[in-house]
């Protein structure tokens, strides 16, 4: 068996309000390989978003380990966890997150300004103008490049968050209820465009929903109850 | 690295603030008074500096014993040829003097409305007692006496310049004696007999130069006029010491200017041989000395800084040496300890006005801390998204901290701008707005200058614009670590 590019084992985490120790998630196992689709179900409050913002560094686990293509990765230094995260995986998110100051082609560029220095930037400012506006066009954005997220719909926007997570290659992208916020007939349409890319790139794909005919679309569907993975 | 994130953020995010305006124009309006302010009053000292120093003779022998004469003194100082190119000798008494009439007319004049010397008003002053001849070699004396026209003359009164120093006549000259004809017409003005024709008289009253800042009571004078001038003193010590008063008639003989404002109000040039004999030391006396309280030294020129130093302990040291055994150590002072309490007056009061402009500038320095802070808090989502984009905490710490650096930058830039433009074109533009709405931004009649000095120096807009920039950027850093700092989950869930 190949190494999976993302894995979690016995991830614990746990949130201290005042005395208290909340736990959110209790032992999770998780693999997802190259290329492959996984659904994570449950119901809310199950860990799923905290299951993700781990797997994604953006917050440590109180306990067990996170591997990228069989490295650990948990413990290292902020800065080499922003660094990975940012080379490793594409967030999308419920709520599109874009940045209300710039329009849609410089939220997308931003993702290639994040770790490229100024001046190594502004050499290739003009293949990372031409990269994002071909990622735009893919996303079937090509001529909304200059609107601002309030200038867009919700699918427009989430499109926009998409093509934003693809645009550093990563290998694995986390989403967060992607559709949740759309209606049905949109979340189709960025979801056939979601598992299209997904295909083409052969990404591998970690998608919380609570849509059980969208994680029928997937190669895998995980269960999580309480911080646990239940099935 | 800085990552191409941070400064791309920072400007947009300055750029759809308007609120980062305010930042802008507080940092440049700091710069701006700063630079103004302090030029105006570098200018300021500069020019009290320059003027005090054109009033004082390089070095001055003082605080000598009573009763000391000149002759021994001069005659060893210069005996030191490599520092010391020529003495002179001063006698300084306080004195008054009162015209023998008042001329008709003679109305106080309004030239200066808001100044008032009360002191100049009664005639009473310090008589300096000056060898013109000697003092020509030594100080100004010329260029004061023409310089009072010049005072007068830029602010409207024509008064002539006073022509006792250009006799060919050495005699005359130590005398202060003005030209016959107008010592004749001032006595046929008050009724003393005359001779019959002008050209039989002989002038005979010593002369009075008066600074020129005694104008409010006697601009009214002309030239010639008799003065009755009233020194006071107790001749012997201890037991029978009497107050005498010794009154001489003098002539009225023309106004000089130094520039040194308290100089030209107070004093009073008489010919130091009328002194003399006014205190009881005429010439003619077998027992009078040639008494002097201060000589004044002009050193050879071309001495270092070193040099001149070790010159003013040397001639101390020659001056001591002729004293009586016992006498007070004697000073040699120069130009600027001659004035030490003035100067440092001044230059405590420049340091003063700094720091005042300096709470300007913290001022400022809080409008960018607190447009910062303000930024940070409304992008707290932002930073979450930044951070799942893979920023790291420096890069994001950095968007602020760049912000702040650039509104630092224009706002000084701006500043240094207009600061050096108003600095050029003030007096310009204190005459445009004086001239179209009567407003009168710097009153140049209250500093008594003929134009507002400005002095800009290049060190000090270095000194102030990287002191802005440094200030703006620590107050930066305190946002933008909070925003390094947060944690990106709860930024994202942030609402
Ligand atoms: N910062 C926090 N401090 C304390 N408790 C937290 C924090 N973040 C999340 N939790 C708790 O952790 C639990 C899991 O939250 P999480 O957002 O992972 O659920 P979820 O499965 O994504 O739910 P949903 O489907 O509603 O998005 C919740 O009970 C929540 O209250
Ligand atoms: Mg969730």
């Amino acid at each position: 068996m190949t190494t999976p590019v993302l894995q979690a084992t016995a991830v614990h985490k746990h949130y201290r309000l005042g005395k208290r120790e909340i736990p959110v998630l209790r032992g999770i196992d998780l693999s997802v390989a190259a290329g492959e689709t996984v659904a994570l179900l449950g119901a809310s409050g199950a860990g799923k978003s905290t299951l993700l913002h781990v797997l994604g560094l953006l917050d440590p686990p109180s306990s067990g380990e996170v591997h990228y293509d069989g490295r650990r990765v948990d413990a290292l230094p902020i800065g080499q966890r922003a660094a990975l995260r940012h080379a490793q995986v594409g967030f999308v998110f419920q709520f599109y997150h874009l940045i209300p100051e710039l329009t849609a082609l410089q939220n997308v560029l931003l993702a290639r300004m994040m770790a490229t220095s100024v001046f190594a930037y502004w050499g290739q400012r003009k293949q990372a103008r031409q990269k994002a506006i071909a990622m735009l066009e893919q996303v079937g954005l090509g001529d909304r490049l200059h609107h601002r997220p309030t200038e867009l719909s919700g699918g427009e926007r989430q499109r926009v968050a998409i093509a934003r997570a693809l645009l550093a290659e990563p290998k694995v992208v986390l989403a967060d209820e992607p559709t949740g916020n759309l209606d049905s007939t949109t979340a189709r349409g960025v979801v056939d465009l979601m598992f299209s890319i997904q295909q083409q790139r052969g990404l591998a794909f970690l998608l919380v929903t609570h849509d059980e005919r969208l994680a029928q679309r997937c190669h895998r569907v995980v269960r999580m109850q309480d911080g646990v993975v239940v099935r | 690295m800085i990552a191409a994130f941070s400064p791309f953020l920072a400007l947009r995010y300055l750029l759809t603030r308007r609120i980062n305006l305010l930042s802008v124009l507080g940092v440049m309006f700091a710069v701006w008074a700063i630079l103004l302010v302090d030029s105006v009053f570098a200018g300021f000292v500069s020019t009290i500096r320059t003027d005090v120093q054109n009033s004082a003779p390089e070095l001055l022998v003082t605080d000598l014993p009573h009763d000391t004469g000149y002759a021994k003194l001069r005659d060893a100082l210069q005996a030191e040829r490599e520092l010391c190119a020529a003495t002179a000798p001063r006698l300084r008494h306080h004195g008054m003097y009162e015209p023998l009439r008042r001329p008709p007319g003679a109305e106080l004049s309004a030239i200066s409305s808001q100044i008032d010397f009360d002191h100049t008003e009664n005639g009473f002053g310090i008589l300096v007692g000056i060898d013109p001849v000697r003092e020509a070699n030594i100080s100004g004396l010329a260029s004061w006496v023409a310089r009072a026209s010049e005072e007068f003359a830029v602010r409207g009164l024509e008064l002539p310049r006073s022509r006792v120093l250009d006799s060919p006549d050495a005699k005359q000259r130590a005398k202060l004696l003005v030209a016959p004809e107008l010592e004749w017409h001032a006595r046929k003005r008050v009724g003393l007999p005359v001779e019959s024709s002008v050209e039989n008289h002989t002038s005979s009253w010593p002369g009075v130069l008066l600074g020129w800042r005694r104008f409010r009571r006697s601009q009214a004078l002309l030239e010639g006029d008799a003065l009755d001038v009233v020194v006071a003193s107790f001749p012997g010590l201890g037991e029978g010491a009497a107050l005498h008063t010794h009154p001489m008639r003098m002539a009225f003989a023309g106004w000089f200017a130094t520039g040194h404002r308290m100089f030209d109000e107070a004093s009073m040039l008489v010919p130091i041989e009328t002194l003399r004999t006014l205190l009881g030391h005429d010439i003619s006396d077998s027992d009078s000395i040639d008494l002097v309280t201060d000589i004044a030294v002009k050193l050879q020129p071309g001495l270092s800084a070193a040099a001149r130093a070790a010159a003013k302990t040397r001639l101390q040291a020659v001056v001591q040496g002729l004293l009586p055994t016992g006498s007070a150590p004697c000073l040699v002072l120069d130009w600027e300890e001659q004035n030490e309490v003035f100067l440092s007056a001044v230059t405590h009061e420049q340091g003063m006005m700094q720091f005042v402009l300096f709470v300007v500038m913290l001022v400022a320095a809080f409008v960018i801390y607190a447009t910062l802070h303000m930024m940070v808090t409304q992008k707290i989502k932002d930073i979450g998204i930044l951070a799942a984009l893979g920023g790291s905490p420096r890069g994001i710490g950095l968007v602020f901290l760049i912000g702040g650096l650039v509104v630092a930058v224009v706002g000084t830039a701006l500043g240094i701008g207009t600061g050096v433009a108003s600095a050029v074109w003030l007096n310009d533009a204190n005459e445009w707005f004086f001239a179209n709405w009567q407003v009168e931004l710097f009153p140049r009649r209250l500093f008594d200058l003929r134009e507002v000095p400005c002095h800009l120096e290049p060190s000090w807009i270095a000194k102030v614009g990287i002191g802005a920039i440094v200030l703006a950027v620590v107050v930066a850093f305190i946002p933008s670590r909070k925003a390094a700092r947060m944690n990106p989950v709860t930024a994202l869930a942030h609402e």
